[in-house]
């Protein structure tokens, strides 16, 4: 008999170009919370999707309770008692909650599914482990900290030993963050085994027994949690010292650059996403929108940004009138907006990096006359985007689907900055990076408040939030409920407002 | 006026003229259900209506003439599937060239199998006969429109709530519409969105080639090239305008025959054949405008964005 | 010696396979062999007949005169592909416009230099505004141009046939028909190869104006990143809406011009059902696709179909295999084409993109 509940050893995984998991040894005792931390490239979503069977690795074997096993298919580790929770939900929008946890193993009577029978047993799960949620409801209506609580019945369902968490807190305020925790500590007490895939120390010190340290797709360290400390890890995780909480050096702001009055936004179903919002952006500040995703947050961009149509209230760019222009009239008064997904929106992935260098800009006077383009300024543009922002590419002609996350956004980047634009409008710029590219992305957003500009942040990383913002307004169901001071407010507080647990505070 | 018009032999023609846009419908919709966008009904359906008119006149059964029809359909949407599904390929493109496929391919094999151009009528070739149902075809109005028919009219209707509990009941069923709606989702609990999706695409092969049959077997006994003339588009639309469920595609597919029904019958009345032929597109077209809140999923499938 | 040989062959027929292109010409011809010999014909004699029949003799004039419509209907239809706007109506649109061209020509009197011209102009304004019945369908009301087009198609055949079989019937003949085409107001032919009409030049002129609109202008890079990805063409500034409806636009004036030169240039007489029974707008679709949309590969790939439906004429006569074998063989074509290897025309962010997106946003 084995003394651990799983065992990898040597475990190696290659993509052209990359070692993802190199030799990565892992051994998690039963009934343990065994950590697995390392930043964005560490190899950790790798590492578990290897262990999950979504596709076998070049070398090295696993074993559960002694036993070696092999797994074609993620079917094959949930047959072994492998359940996994994605970091994005893998649910089915239109089913019901027990519709989503019995696929595949419903309850049938003569042929039928039973439906009573599956809620039931549905119920009854979530009870014993204290996962509030009504079997009947429909998924897509399901705010996202039930969602995940339907993801770990779907694993319990399959009555899961093992079950492995991949970035659990990302989409939580810290108050759905803490009831995770106990719902976490309660499956440990009842014999299940916790693998919890995380970047954020604090979370490792305070939930896991043990911990395991990736860095550049090798583990480098494997530590008992009480007998370590955050420094020690992030030594491990880094291989350096690195700060990213400082706070970028204060800013006296200027005069009013966007002004949003009264601002409401019809969201899907007809209901209400952004109702009422009213802020102002200066020049020389960087104001910060923190809340839950999907608290309006898009709706609110969208509509500043003309992808969405406003159904209330005015917007006022550097004293212009932009509520009903479109697209191209915002740019040309003074917007520039690094969306959320780069990927979709931000680039054309078969276009090449010249054409997506030029996106919004082919028409202005520099590069274009009467609608035919200037072919020598146009490649004088983009030579110099590609210098000045280091962007690695051997030619603008290539497409930007070989480039990397961090490459890409660079090309966002740096079309947005051209347009000398006073407002910046940021969307997530950080999500998916590897820390290089996080810091250049931050040094941008600092260097265009240093130079006057004006910054509009969304992020879902607190942290971000609180590093970068002069300002923090709190988004919670459409509104805005605070607006509060980075330095003196604390991470629990905020997290209160994006609860809705303060509703009567007042915006300013 | 109405007296005339409204009898219970424009409902029987109306029925007739349902059942392959009913049959391809319905395949259409396991389609939707299951993630692919089926294009191609238009030309699996013609495919069908060669094929069976060729099994009838080979083997002299219209038996075997269907056989021959579901067969054939099922070996175009196989190509489909292939294309679609392993290959990756793009499916609006897959569907147009295999509805040009199936125009070049019936239009070449006509005056090459039977030396004839056009129009292939024959004596040999073995239509479906109508099948009463003792007892319900006594029923006056609906005895005589739903329960005096061809075999595979019974097929179409009876396929009707079969196909309702197949996807809202079954475990099968939820597995397909698990499948349709996020097959990574699907794959990660061990079920093969591959496997599910060429099924789907082989049943919309099998009743889509079933309607071609009843089309060149049932409607009339002879191939006519293009004799399918856009009804595999109406299906399309009938599966879309139906939500893509049971009930609410046989009701489009109702609508649209009745649509083709009435011209037939303003026909005998003395309008241009050319105005009555264009009624049931008309007809599809203005339900388009109706229901147009239902299509923001189409539009998404056929625009860039 | 002969294994040099083999290697040497080896090397040529894996250079071709690695080119879809190539691999599903190769493949389309030798399906149509298999199919021409299981139905009884000889697959050698008639790839001869085709052959020669398309190039000798009177088979090029006729391949260049038959490369007009399927290449202008490819132009056509080539605009819409690279927006991402999938325009089904082409048959449609060139229906519509060439019978007003034609009614211009038959019924206006004055001399040809001017009748010419206008009945072109009257085509290709007539199409256009059909087209624009699809594209307003979409960005006004949601409906997807893809339906709207093609059902349109049946549309336009009916109110065509109603219009030559009643109000403009010419009741001299049994045939459902307009008038003869004025000989003054014909289009004129050029003195080469035995007479190729004066459209091909209009033609190649179409062309080179595209190739230079796609290459050089604002307006062929906001189509084009629009139909790469309409969602970031909208994020970058670009009026999508409006983009849709110009090229709808386009697509129509194009196709109704080839619809009137068909009828003033080639058939003289708008006969009911006969423009829809040439299968040019589809064809021309085939064109499109497999050139990828792009002008001058659409030209070169336009005369290669025009050169298998004459060819494939000729197979008839001499080798008793029916012509419709050259339809099938440009459907195989096109099949095999998106099977090997698929010819993306968006940037679609499907629900499912999107979560492989998630995760590749994620890490490695």
């Amino acid at each position: 008999m084995s003394t651990f509940e799983l065992e990898l050893r040597g475990i190696t995984k290659r993509y052209p170009g990359v070692l993802a998991n190199d030799a990565v040894d892992l051994a998690v005792r039963p009934a343990e919370i065994h950590a697995i931390v390392g930043e964005n490239g560490a190899g950790k979503t790798t590492l578990m999707s290897l262990l999950y069977g979504l596709f076998p690795p070049d070398e090295g074997r696993i074993f559960i309770r002694g036993e070696p096993v092999h797994f074609s298919s993620a079917l094959d580790a949930i047959a072994a008692g492998l359940g996994m929770v994605h970091q994005s939900f893998k649910l089915f929008p239109t089913l019901s909650v027990a519709d989503n946890v019995v696929f595949r193993q419903e309850p049938t009577r003569r042929g039928l599914i039973d439906r009573a029978a599956g809620a039931d047993r549905v119920r009854e799960l979530a009870d014993r482990y204290g996962l509030a949620v009504d079997p009947e409801a429909v998924v897509e209506d399901l705010p996202v900290g039930v969602l995940q609580r339907v993801e770990i019945l779907k694993a319990l369902y399959r009555d899961a030993q093992v079950l492995i968490l991949d970035e659990p807190t990302a989409v939580l305020t810290p108050q759905e963050r803490d009831k995770l925790f106990e719902v976490i500590r309660r499956l440990r007490d009842a014999g299940r085994t916790i693998l919890f895939i995380t970047h954020k120390l604090g979370e490792v010190m305070s939930i896991s027994d043990r911990v395991t340290v990736l860095r550049n797709g090798r583990a480098v360290a494997d530590l008992m949690t009480a007998e370590t400390d955050p420094a020690e890890i992030t030594l491990h995780m880094t291989g350096r010292a690195v700060d990213l909480g400082s706070r970028a050096p204060e800013h006296q702001p200027g005069r009013v650059v966007l002004e949003v009055d009264g601002l409401t936004v019809i969201g899907g179903h007809g209901r209400p996403a952004v109702t009422d919002a009213n802020f102002e952006v200066r020049s020389g500040e960087i104001v910060g929108v923190a809340g839950v995703a999907g608290n309006g947050q898009s709706e609110l961009i969208e509509a500043l940004c003309g992808l969405r149509e406003i159904d209330g209230g005015s917007v006022i760019l550097s004293g212009q009138d932009i509520t009903d222009a479109d697209v191209a009239g915002r740019r040309a008064a003074g917007l520039a907006y690094i969306p959320e997904d780069r990927y979709g929106v931000g680039t054309t992935r078969q276009a090449s990096v010249a054409d997506n260098l030029l996106m919004g800009h082919h028409l202005s006077s520099r590069i274009q006359r009467k609608g035919w383009f200037d072919r020598k300024a146009v490649a004088k543009l983009t030579r110099r985007l590609v210098d000045v922002f280091g962007i690695k590419v051997d030619s603008v002609s290539r497409s930007v689907s070989t480039l990397s996350g961090g490459n890409l956004q660079k090309v966002v980047v740096a079309r947005e900055m051209e347009y000398g634009a006073p407002l910046l409008v940021a969307e997530q710029p950080t999500r998916g990076l590897d820390i290089g590219a996080i810091e250049f992305v931050h040094g941008q957003l600092i260097r265009f408040r240093d130079q006057g500009g004006a910054v509009l942040l969304v992020s879902a990383e607190l942290s971000e939030i609180l590093a970068l913002s002069t300002r923090i307004l709190v988004m919670f169901e459409g509104r805005m409920v605070a607006c509060l001071d980075p330095a003196a407010v604390a991470e629990p507080d905020i997290g209160l407002y994006m609860t809705g647990s303060h509703l009567e505070a007042a915006v300013g | 006026m109405f007296e005339q018009i409204l009898d219970t032999a424009l409902f029987d023609s109306a029925t007739r003229a349902m059942v392959p846009i009913l049959l391809a419908a319905l395949g259409g919709m396991i389609c939707e259900r299951a993630g692919v966008f089926q294009i191609a009904l238009e030309g699996i359906m013609l495919t069908g209506a060669f094929a069976a008119v060729a099994g009838s006149y080979l083997a002299l059964s219209s038996g075997a003439g269907v056989i021959f029809g579901v067969a054939a359909g099922m070996m175009i949407s196989l190509v489909l599937a292939y294309g679609t599904v392993t290959r990756r390929g793009d499916p609006i493109v897959l569907g147009i060239a295999l509805n040009l496929l199936a125009m070049g391919l019936t239009g070449f094999l006509l005056p090459q199998l039977f030396d004839v151009r056009g129009v292939f009528q024959h004596a040999r070739i073995d239509g479906l006969d109508r099948l009463p149902i003792p007892g319900l075809s006594q029923i006056p109005w609906v005895g005589p429109v739903l329960f005096d028919n061809t075999v595979l009219t019974y097929v179409a209707l009876l396929l009707v709530p079969a196909l309702w509990i197949f996807l809202f009941r079954t475990p099968i069923g939820l597995r397909l519409r698990g499948v349709g709606e996020r097959p990574l989702a699907a794959e990660t609990l061990g079920v093969s969105p591959t496997a599910y999706k060429y099924g789907a695409v082989l049943a919309s092969g099998a009743l889509a080639g079933m309607a071609g049959a009843q089309l060149s077997l049932g409607n009339v006994v002879q191939f006519a090239e293009n004799m399918s003339s856009g009804r595999g588009w109406v299906a399309v639309v009938a599966v879309m305008l139906g939500r893509a469920h049971p009930v609410g595609v046989v009701a489009a597919a109702a609508l649209f025959a009745l649509a083709e029904a009435l011209g037939f019958r303003f026909q005998g009345n003395g309008l241009p054949v050319q105005v009555t032929d264009a009624l049931p597109f008309v007809v599809t077209l203005i339900a388009l405008i109706v229901a147009r809140k239902r299509f923001a999923r189409l539009l998404d499938l056929t625009t860039a964005g | 010696m002969a294994s040099r040989v083999l290697k040497e062959l080896r090397g040529i027929s894996e250079r071709a396979l690695v080119s879809p292109v190539a691999f599903s010409l190769v493949f389309a011809f030798a399906l149509a062999a298999v199919i021409v010999a299981v139905t009884g014909g000889n697959p050698l004699a008639a790839g001869e007949e085709m052959f020669t029949g398309a190039v000798t003799g009177s088979g090029l004039r006729n391949t260049l005169g038959r490369a007009v419509p399927i290449v202008g209907m490819a132009l056509a239809v080539s605009v819409c592909f690279r927006a991402g706007t999938f325009n089904l109506g082409g048959e449609g649109q060139m229906v519509i416009g060439g019978l007003a061209g034609t009614l211009v020509a038959i019924y206006l009197p004055g001399p040809g230099a001017l009748i010419v011209p206008l009945a072109l102009v009257t085509g290709a304004v007539v199409g256009a505004l059909w087209a624009l019945l699809p594209a307003y369908g979409q960005t006004h009301l949601r409906l997807p141009i893809l339906i709207t087009s093609l059902l349109l198609n049946y549309v336009a055949r009916a109110i065509t046939g109603y219009l030559v079989r009643f109000p403009l019937a010419d009741v001299s003949v049994t045939l459902a028909t307009t008038r003869q085409v004025p000989e003054t107001a014909r289009m004129p032919k050029m003195p080469v190869f035995g007479g190729v009409s004066l459209s091909l030049l209009v033609v190649v002129a179409l062309v080179a104006v595209l190739w230079m609109v796609y290459g050089r202008s604002v307006a062929g890079y906001e189509t084009q990143m629009a139909g790469l990805n309409m969602r970031s063409a909208r994020y970058g500034g670009i009026d999508v809406e409006r983009r849709t409806v110009e090229v709808m636009a386009v697509a129509g004036a194009i196709g109704g011009m080839i619809g009137t030169h068909l009828i003033i240039g080639e058939a003289l007489r708008f006969i009911d059902g006969e423009l829809v029974l040439s299968g040019f707008a589809w064809t021309g679709l085939l064109v499109s696709l497999l050139a990828m949309n792009r002008p001058i590969p659409v030209f070169v790939t336009g005369l290669f179909f025009s050169g298998l439906q004459i060819g494939g004429l000729a197979m008839q006569r001499n080798a008793g295999v029916s012509w419709r074998l050259s339809q099938v063989l440009q459907a195989v074509v096109i099949v095999a084409v998106a099977c090997r290897l698929a010819i993306r025309r968006s940037d679609r962010p499907s629900t499912e993109a999107g979560e492989s997106e998630a995760s590749a946003v994620g890490e490695v």
